[in-house]
């Protein structure tokens, strides 16, 4: 393979990963899934009745994975009755949001069921509301991780059937929106009342924002706070792994000797590195900036 | 049957490294999203389990270019690091500049690498926040301990099926691919077990009880191994 055009089909590839990256961490904000749903699960158990959707599948990435895998297997079959890409990809896609739907609606009427001794109504209108969203996201996901693996089989020779390749994808994306994207939620949209530039204090734990801008807030104004920042992060973190990862194979492609190959594997280990600088770096200027919480006492490591 | 006892060896040596790494890579759970507790914000199952797929699917490309079985893995291992290291770096972004704090270890009182203090930058009520230096070194070990032992693994696997079978290559490929990521799965749950939601890397007490972890997976790898080559074998692979 030419590793020009290798190139710029990854690119391509990666395009769609950041938009996947950055739809799966809406979605997940939407309906707060993901580790931040701990504490949504736990307001009303604290008193604090909420409007935030509450739907925790799976963890994210096996719940990613698994919509993503029904759409492969939905839409890799069409592609072999001669039916364009596109709307193949399309059909898979659609199939997939359907059955997220079902897990959504589940999962939202199971866990505020639960709930019901703490005080906690079932809101149809935030049902109605959120649902749609929920479903536009998770098809976006879908069709992004679907269009990935049509170009990574078709253009990029990658042996492995589009399904498990589908599945790869979702764990990988859903990873990393689980691990980068949360936390802003998580720590700092779902406890905006509390001051900023802290870790939240376990004894608020429940004590949600249930104030918004304007009314009461919802899982979409959650959504709109987070594609500033969250959505945005994950996008980068999921384009930048597809480059520097399947990105090493083509431009230090080992099929043009070992050495190639080993090369390679130094480039990587230069990349790593240099995020470890950048780490320390960043690591330094925030200490420096935001100062110590406290004098400087003494204290004992929590063991 | 001395290659056979040889595959399930390096079979269960693939377990017991992904053991190891999940024990190595700073993840904080549920608690690390809020900012209340430190390392990478999701589960530790869940992180360890895209980090080793991504490794696997760089072994797996590296294998259609070349024949070098070494180099396979070692690639595999480097790709789990460029993520866990990418993941990493951009988590702390994200403590940083959208939460507003800084990073700080909760189980050291002085960064075990860099000397820092650690204790006066953990905010109030919580256990510290972030990757530090010391854990994003320990991350990017257990990144490369947890991909070399995937890798190795689908290398094993995937000798013994492709060595005489006349199949297409995604068949080949993909037996041992899932039986590979099965396996993988398996131990990240031992491991998680073990570490009970959060650890921050080398220097966590809780590294201690690795030796449990470990041979718990060793029994349970050696077992998937034996079945992982039954079932290669019935498939028609030469072990």
């Amino acid at each position: 393979m030419d590793p020009l055009f290798g190139m710029g089909v990854l690119a391509l590839v990666s395009v769609f990963a950041a938009i996947a990256g950055y739809t799966e961490d809406l979605e997940s904000v939407v309906g707060s899934q993901s580790n931040p749903n701990s504490q949504v699960q736990l307001a009303p158990q604290m008193k604090y009745p909420h409007r935030l959707f509450n739907k925790a599948i799976s963890g994210e990435p096996l719940s990613n994975a698994i919509i993503a895998t029904i759409g492969s297997v939905v839409a890799f079959p069409l592609l072999l009755l001669d039916i364009s890409p596109l709307a193949a990809i399309v059909g898979g896609a659609f199939v997939a949001t359907l059955v997220h739907i079902v897990f959504a609606t589940t999962s939202f009427l199971g866990r505020i069921t639960s709930q019901s001794r703490f005080k906690q109504p079932i809101y149809m209108d935030v049902y109605k509301t959120h649902i749609p969203v929920i479903a536009a996201y998770a098809f976006l996901t879908v069709a992004c991780v679907l269009i990935i693996c049509f170009l990574m089989t078709k253009y990029l020779e990658i042996p492995i059937p589009a399904p498990i390749l589908a599945f790869v994808f979702g764990i990988m994306i859903g990873s990393i929106g689980s691990a980068v994207g949360d936390t802003q939620y998580g720590a700092e949209r779902l406890y905006q009342n509390l001051e900023f530039g802290s870790g939240v204090n376990a004894a608020y734990s429940g004590n949600i924002a249930r104030k918004a801008e304007s009314g009461t807030r919802s899982g979409i104004d959650n959504s709109w706070f987070s594609s500033k920042f969250g959505g945005p992060a994950t996008g980068i973190t999921c384009a930048a792994v597809v480059v520097m990862t399947s990105g090493l194979t083509l431009l230090f492609n080992p099929e043009w000797g070992e050495t190639v190959g080993w090369v390679g594997v130094a480039a990587a280990v230069l990349f790593i590195i240099i995020t470890v600088l950048i780490n320390r770096y960043i690591e330094k200027t925030a200490r420096k900036r935001f100062g110590p919480y406290r004098e400087n006492e003494k204290t004992e490591a929590i063991k | 049957m001395i290659e056979s006892l040889l595959f399930v060896f390096l079979i269960t040596l693939g377990g017991i490294l992904i053991t190891l790494s999940v024990h190595l890579i700073p993840v904080g759970g549920a608690p690390a999203a809020m900012a209340q507790a430190p390392g990478v914000g999701t589960g530790t199952t869940q992180l360890a389990f895209g980090i080793g797929l991504t490794g696997l699917l760089v072994t797996i490309s590296v294998y259609t270019l070349s024949d070098n079985t070494l180099l396979g893995i070692v690639f595999g291992g480097i790709a789990s690091t460029v993520m866990i290291a990418i993941v990493m770096l951009i988590s702390n972004v994200s403590y940083i500049y959208g939460i507003g704090i800084p990073l700080a270890s909760g189980k050291a009182v002085k960064d075990p690498i860099t000397k820092d203090r650690q204790d006066i930058y953990i905010s109030k009520g919580t256990e510290g926040h972030g990757v530090p230096t010391a854990a994003f070194l320990s991350g990017i070990i257990g990144g490369f301990v947890g991909g070399i032992g995937g890798s190795l693994i689908y290398a094993v696997l995937y000798m013994a099926l492709s060595s005489e079978i006349n199949a297409p290559l995604a068949a080949v490929v993909s037996l041992p691919m899932i039986l590979a990521i099965s396996i993988y799965i398996i131990n990240a749950v031992i491991a998680s077990y073990n570490i009970g939601g959060t650890i921050e890397g080398f220097y966590d007490p809780k590294i201690k009880k690795v030796y449990k972890a470990v041979l718990v997976s060793a029994i349970v790898t050696f077992l998937c191994g034996v079945l992982s080559l039954i079932i290669i074998l019935k498939s028609g692979g030469v072990v």
